[in-house]
């Protein structure tokens, strides 16, 4: 198993993993912004930027998605880290100035404001990380949505800016944004889920019993279409919330023992 | 017309003896013709002549099959160029109405036509073939050797000039293992531009675990101003088969990909010809040459994407998706096209590797430099009197390249600069002239070779503008994946903006250059990393200018509007009246017979004076 | 533009071919939209949509190369291309120029139509016809050394639709 040293730390880790593990297992910290366990690398934000000492010469890395393949020495308190992560930083921050996340991890680094004006125009504070795009592929598998254009034009958008066909609204892209861009609105009078800014409205389920929300109705319906069952059955799953559920199912074997 | 007789070729044997079959078929005295197609010479026409030339042909007995298309022969401002057979009689600039006194005078007659010949600048001798031309003389045509002389469409003509050769050799007599050697003894080094020791790459992919393995050849040429692989790709398309199917031989590579950009069609065309051709000829395909070794090519043309030029990002083109680079931290040649083991190689490089095969790693590591070897095609372009191809050994100096073979900067203005290696590179001033060009030394001077594109700049070009236009059009290429280079290049767009617009500030050349390192370390790809080479070599050659522009508002090279005046010149003023009336703020006084002058208060430096005198009276100052 | 206006059926039998044309290979999905485009004229929204199922590949992909690629349009074009080189060497000799002209007099933006539908305008970084320099592209025809009086002449003279009704019928 490969050793990594890590500014003044050192472990093991298994083959393949990345320095960001590598760190995490050291106990150092190193900010990140469009990593998520649940979906691969994306490597897009680069503020976890780390230097790599090859003796000869030195190499800045993205520490989450870098390999690691036999023994190596990483810096990431190194000068050269530091101002390179405060230097993405401040480009973030001038994209999206007044971002709550943004600057609270911002001064968790030390980098106070920003030198440079807002030349890029940003939807919601997006800072196109492609986490929302990623977890609608690879976890959810619809890949409803999509980083589209080039260069400053890249935008999180729909096909032709139409409200999604096979967006669920199932709201794991707005649970994994880092910045808070994407957001789940309930439209209490209509019963209805809407998810901004992607223009997706669905029709939301609600508890059979009491009435709480659940979930929007294609993602119950894409669950049933996925375990295979028809409504029926799985009502007593899909159809109640979490609450409702526990009392029903006690409900039931009370009166398996004559209880109730 | 495609000339190819179709017929399958089994065996080493049988290649060599249809190319003796070919040989002799030529006579070194026929008559003929050869028109050049390539896009260049096209531009201008030179379709409508090869077409002229057949009728005439026809017309006067002589067989059509002595009228030949041509690819390019890199001198395309000399476009279009038409050579005569026999004595290789080398016409430029011919226009339509000239092909009848051609048929008849030279074809026919055997008699020269002076007014359609080179005419060296300085010295006033006409050039009756290639060879006296100075721009061609200088050259040492290796990779371009075919270019110009055979007919891009057919087959019989690259077998007849020993085409297939290599590859025959390489199937029949060495191992893969042998062809890697040689290779690697060569010396022979990446021509895209990261100048990556091609043996090496190959050994690497050879070594990499997993198949099928994939053999690529980027053909996305992208960098404005170059375009020897359009050259290679048109007029030679062979060449990059041969150089691919060996490659594919020595790596274990079963299937290739040729990628060639969206805006070369003619290449995409002769290459889809040539394919088909050797496919029917055995020469790719299932066996070649009855060896057992297997491999077929297919090309994929690009959707308009610079950053496609960038391995990881072709073949994620290659793979359907958007070309958006993605990291290198496990490299292509372990995990590439479908996360297959995948080399890819320029275009360029590949033409390189039959006549390395052919003629031996000894014989290609004698021509250039020590860390360099072989020869290079630059596409010399810009402000120079002889702009095209120039193929030539590494290690020659700019100086030669630009003076000797370019003919020195156009219509006596001064040299400013010549820009190398794209918008990668960088410009490089005239105390460096006599700087080697090879991979290494140009970057040591804050430039690099890159692909081989070398623009001239003269004294009225302003070098911050340039700056400025390289980072735009980076900016509208990049994939816009990672922070740096999209918020980057758009930072350090808006201060050059505002540099140019005469609304520079103090500290601004030091925000470009905190953003230029910024870049460099943490952009994902070479694009972002290399983006603020045109930035910083300006500021370090040119810094007086960038002073210039921030601190009096003024641009030396008078081209950036505003910051610069306008005067008119007393005697070349013929008092027309003509910038008087198009002035739109009424800012010209003057009448009949008096010499007109600008109210340098009123002025709103828009320019259009200049642009309308027929005199040349308006001056820049 | 009769192009623009197919049967249904035909829709679905031009997607077919096209996706039998290259085996179904998801790999070549930028061939298959350079055809569809090259037989539509532009990329129509439907016939996306029906390559997506075709291919079973999410039509955010197909969206996402449409609007990657300068090459792809997602609107109707003009009834003439005109493609301007902006390389380097050409941008050095005046394409700058030649470019501002066409977007204020014939009110068109890099990669737009004009409001006429006369011609659809882009601008391309490099075509490698660099001694030529500065080249225009006008339906597949280069154009080279062209000042800005030539190109405005040259688009001026495009011939419009109703020209070329009038020349069918004479």
């Amino acid at each position: 198993m490969p050793t990594v040293d890590i500014d003044d730390k050192r472990v093991e880790v298994e083959e393949g993993a990345t320095l960001l593990e590598a760190a995490k297992k050291a106990g150092v910290w190193i900010p990140t912004l469009c990593h998520h366990p649940a979906v691969s690398s994306q490597a897009t934000c680069r503020i976890c930027m780390v230097e790599l000492d090859r003796g000869e010469w030195t190499q800045l890395v993205t520490a989450c998605n870098y390999p690691v393949r036999r023994d190596l020495v990483v810096r990431v308190s190194s000068p050269a880290a530091v101002k390179a992560r405060r230097g993405v930083m401040e480009l973030l921050l001038a994209r999206a100035p007044g971002n709550e996340v943004l600057t609270a991890l911002a001064r968790r680094m030390g980098v106070e404001g920003t030198p440079w004006p807002t030349v890029s125009n940003a939807q919601r504070d997006c800072i196109l990380c492609g986490l929302c795009t990623a977890v609608c592929e690879e976890v959810i598998g619809k890949s409803a949505i999509s980083l589209s254009g080039r260069g400053a034009a890249r935008a999180l958008s729909t096909p032709f800016r139409l409200p999604s066909e096979d967006c669920i609204a199932c709201g794991a892209c707005a649970a994994v944004c880092p910045v808070g861009t994407i957001q789940i609105r309930i439209h209490r009078q209509e019963g209805e889920i809407e998810i901004s800014p992607l223009k997706t409205r669905a029709k939301l389920r609600t508890c059979e019993r009491c009435g709480q929300d659940i979930a929007s109705v294609p993602v119950t319906a894409e669950a049933i279409d996925r375990f295979g069952g028809d409504w029926e059955k799985l009502r007593r799953i899909a159809g109640m919330c979490p609450e409702c559920r526990r009392k029903t199912t006690a409900g039931v074997l009370g009166r398996a023992v004559g209880k109730t | 017309m495609i000339v190819a007789s179709g017929k399958r070729i089994g065996s080493p044997s049988d290649l060599a003896g249809e190319r003796d079959r070919l040989c002799k078929l030529r006579g070194s005295g026929d008559k003929g013709v050869l028109v050049c197609v390539g896009t260049g010479c096209a531009a201008r026409g030179s379709r409508r002549i090869h077409e002229l030339f057949v009728e005439a042909a026809r017309e006067t007995g002589l067989a059509v099959e002595a009228v030949k298309c041509v690819g390019c022969h890199g001198f395309c401002e000399r476009g279009p160029i038409v050579v005569v057979q026999p004595g290789e009689i080398l016409y430029q600039r011919v226009e339509e109405p000239d092909v009848p006194e051609i048929v008849r005078e030279t074809l026919l007659g055997g008699r020269v036509l002076e007014r359609l010949l080179y005419e060296d600048s300085a010295t006033g001798r006409k050039a009756q073939t290639a060879e006296q031309i100075p721009f061609y003389r200088a050259q040492q045509r290796i990779v371009l050797a075919s270019n110009g002389v055979i007919d891009p469409k057919s087959i019989d003509e690259y077998i007849a000039a020993d085409g297939y050769a290599a590859l025959a050799k390489a199937l029949s007599a060495m191992t893969p293992q042998q062809v890697l050697e040689e290779v690697e003894a060569s010396g022979l080094r990446g021509r895209g531009g990261g100048g990556f020791p091609t043996g090496r790459k190959w050994r690497s992919c050879r070594k990499a675990p997993g198949s099928p393995k994939y053999v690529i050849c980027n053909g996305d040429e992208g960098d404005p101003g170059a375009f020897m692989d359009r050259s290679i790709m048109e007029a030679n398309p062979h060449s990059i088969l041969e150089g691919m199917a060996i490659g594919a031989y020595a790596i274990g590579a079963s299937r290739g990909y040729i990628y060639v950009r969206n805006e070369y069609p003619l290449a995409v065309e002769h290459l889809g010809w040539a394919i088909e051709q050797a496919r029917q000829a055995g020469l790719l395909g299932e066996s070649i040459l009855g060896s057992g070794f297997g491999f077929d090519i297919r090309i994929n043309r690009g959707g308009g994407a610079f950053v496609c030029g960038e391995s990881t990002a072709l073949m994620a083109s290659l793979e359907g998706r958007p070309g958006e680079p993605r990291a290198k931290y496990v490299h292509t040649v372990e995990s590439g096209l479908w996360e297959k083991p995948t080399n890819l190689n320029n275009a360029e490089t590949w033409a390189n590797v039959p006549p390395i095969i052919a003629r031996g790693a000894d014989w290609f590591a004698a021509i250039g430099t020590e860390g360099s070897k072989g020869t290079k095609v630059f596409s010399l372009v810009g402000e120079v009197v002889n702009t095209g191809l120039v193929e030539v050994p590494m290690g020659i100096t700019l100086r030669r390249i630009i003076e000797e073979i370019g003919g020195g900067v156009k219509n006596d203005k001064a040299f400013k600069a010549v820009q190398t290696g794209g918008p990668s590179g960088g410009c490089i001033p005239a105390k460096h002239l006599d700087a080697r060009v090879d991979f290494d030394e140009l970057t040591k001077l804050g430039s690099m070779m890159g692909s081989g594109g070398m623009i001239v700049m003269n004294e009225d070009t302003c070098m911050v503008n340039v700056a400025r236009y390289f980072l735009n059009f980076l900016r509208e290429e990049s994939c816009g994946k990672c922070t740096p280079c999209r918020e980057g290049l758009a930072q350090m767009l808006e201060i050059l903006d505002r540099i140019t617009h005469g609304d520079g500030r103090v500290g601004d050349v030091e925000k470009l250059e905190a953003l230029a390192d910024l870049l460099a370390g943490t952009a994902l790809c070479a694009l972002g990393k290399t983006a603020a080479n045109p930035v910083l070599s300006t500021i370090r050659y040119f810094r007086e200018e960038y002073d210039a522009h921030i601190n009096q508002r003024r641009c030396p090279a008078k081209e950036c509007r505003g910051l610069f005046r306008y005067q008119i010149d007393e005697e070349a003023c013929k008092a027309c009246g003509i910038c008087r009336k198009a002035c739109p703020v009424d800012a010209i006084a003057g009448e009949k017979k008096v010499p007109h002058v600008i109210d340098q208060d009123a002025c709103t430096l828009c320019g259009t004076c200049f642009d309308k005198c027929p005199f040349n009276a308006v001056l820049k100052i | 533009m009769g192009r623009n206006m197919v049967e249904t059926t035909e829709e679905d039998r031009l997607i077919e071919r096209i996706v039998a044309r290259y085996d179904g290979e998801v790999g070549m999905l930028i061939s298959m939209m350079q055809d569809l485009q090259a037989e539509c004229g532009y990329l129509p929204a439907d016939q996306l949509r029906r390559l997506a199922k075709a291919l079973d590949v999410p039509l955010t992909r197909l969206y996402s190369v449409a609007m990657f690629y300068a090459s792809f349009s997602l609107a109707p074009k003009g009834l003439h291309e005109v493609t301007l080189c902006v390389g380097t060497v050409c941008h050095l000799k005046g394409a700058g120029k030649i470019s501002e002209m066409i977007r204020e007099e014939f009110d068109v933006e890099p990669g737009g139509t004009t409001p006429d539908g006369l011609f659809s305008f882009q601008p391309v970084n490099c075509v490698g016809a660099c001694a030529m320099a500065p080249v225009i592209i006008v339906d597949g025809t280069y154009h080279d050394g062209v000042t800005v009086e030539q190109a405005r002449e040259m688009l001026i003279g495009l011939p419009s639709e109703a020209d070329a009704e009038s020349e069918a019928q004479t």
